[in-house]
């Protein structure tokens, strides 16, 4: 896995918190729009729809066309690349931890002889 | 998304005041981390962790305070904040070791938080990262030399 300008979106468009709400919604209660998610949250439509396209651009979420506005849900797929990329966080620490029980052991060893 | 906190458990077959000297001091903590790091002993102390990168000038620096120091017990500090501020819950992690007395060896508990109050870079500084870390291959020839060296020092 690398830094590659894709993993570059999907980072930056996570690390917001309202993107993050908007994602649960979405997933929680399936499509929605503009207009439905800015119902449910602490900001406009306006604001929403940037965020949705910080969202769309990161491939987390697909728009369609429904009526006047576009109706989004979210990419399944890619959310499961970007909580695997998350969870390679953890699985740095499980490098260290085993690497600070090899070092630790090791002196304890050499303590001991 | 609830990623609010990392939290680990791993047994190591040392006592706890070996275990607490590799966590804590940077002559270990540039072993099992970063490629180099300093760092004041104590609560308050601050310190730097150092990656040097692929080309000149790429190094990367994450600062770090020492929040607790109880040897040989619990060792806590921040990392990630920017340079210069201070650091807190909006903008760093925390990692937590305790060392618990477990048979003849320690049991050590780690917890990081901090991903849901602040942005991903740093996860995503670790994701560029692990590619230079990853898996055993770059690490294991790595630990042999420490454990060499180590044996051959008076």
């Amino acid at each position: 896995m690398s830094a590659t300008g894709v993993d570059d979106a999907v980072w930056s468009a996570i690390g917001d918190p309202i993107r993050r709400r908007m994602l649960d919604i979405l997933l929680a209660a399936g499509p929605g729009t503009a207009t439905s998610l800015s119902e449910q949250l602490p900001v406009t439509r306006q604001a929403v729809a940037k965020h949705l396209q910080v969202l769309g651009q990161a491939g987390l979420v697909h728009g369609t066309t429904a009526g006047r506005e576009h109706r989004y849900q979210v990419d399944q797929a890619q959310l499961a690349r970007a909580v695997a990329q998350l969870a390679s966080v953890g699985a740095s620490w499980d490098a260290r931890l085993q690497r600070i029980k090899r070092i630790a052991e090791a002196i304890q060893r050499e303590r001991d002889a | 998304m609830e990623y609010g906190s990392i939290e680990r458990e791993i047994y190591v077959e040392a006592s706890p005041e070996v275990v607490f000297e590799v966590v804590s001091r940077p002559e270990h903590l540039r072993e099992w981390w970063p490629d180099d790091a300093w760092l004041e002993p104590g609560p308050g102390g601050v310190g730097e962790l150092i990656w040097n990168g692929d080309a000149p000038g790429s190094a990367k620096v994450m600062p770090m305070t020492v929040m607790e120091s109880v040897p040989p017990r619990l060792f806590s500090f921040r990392w990630a904040y920017e340079p210069g501020a201070e650091p807190g819950p909006s903008n760093s992690f925390l990692v937590t070791l305790e060392l618990v007395p477990s048979g003849a060896g320690t049991t050590v508990r780690l917890t990081e938080t901090g991903f849901r109050e602040q942005g991903w870079e740093i996860a995503k500084l670790e994701a560029a990262y692990r590619d230079h870390v990853s898996g055993w291959d770059w690490f294991v020839p790595r630990l042999g030399e420490y454990v060499t060296r180590l044996a051959s020092t008076p």
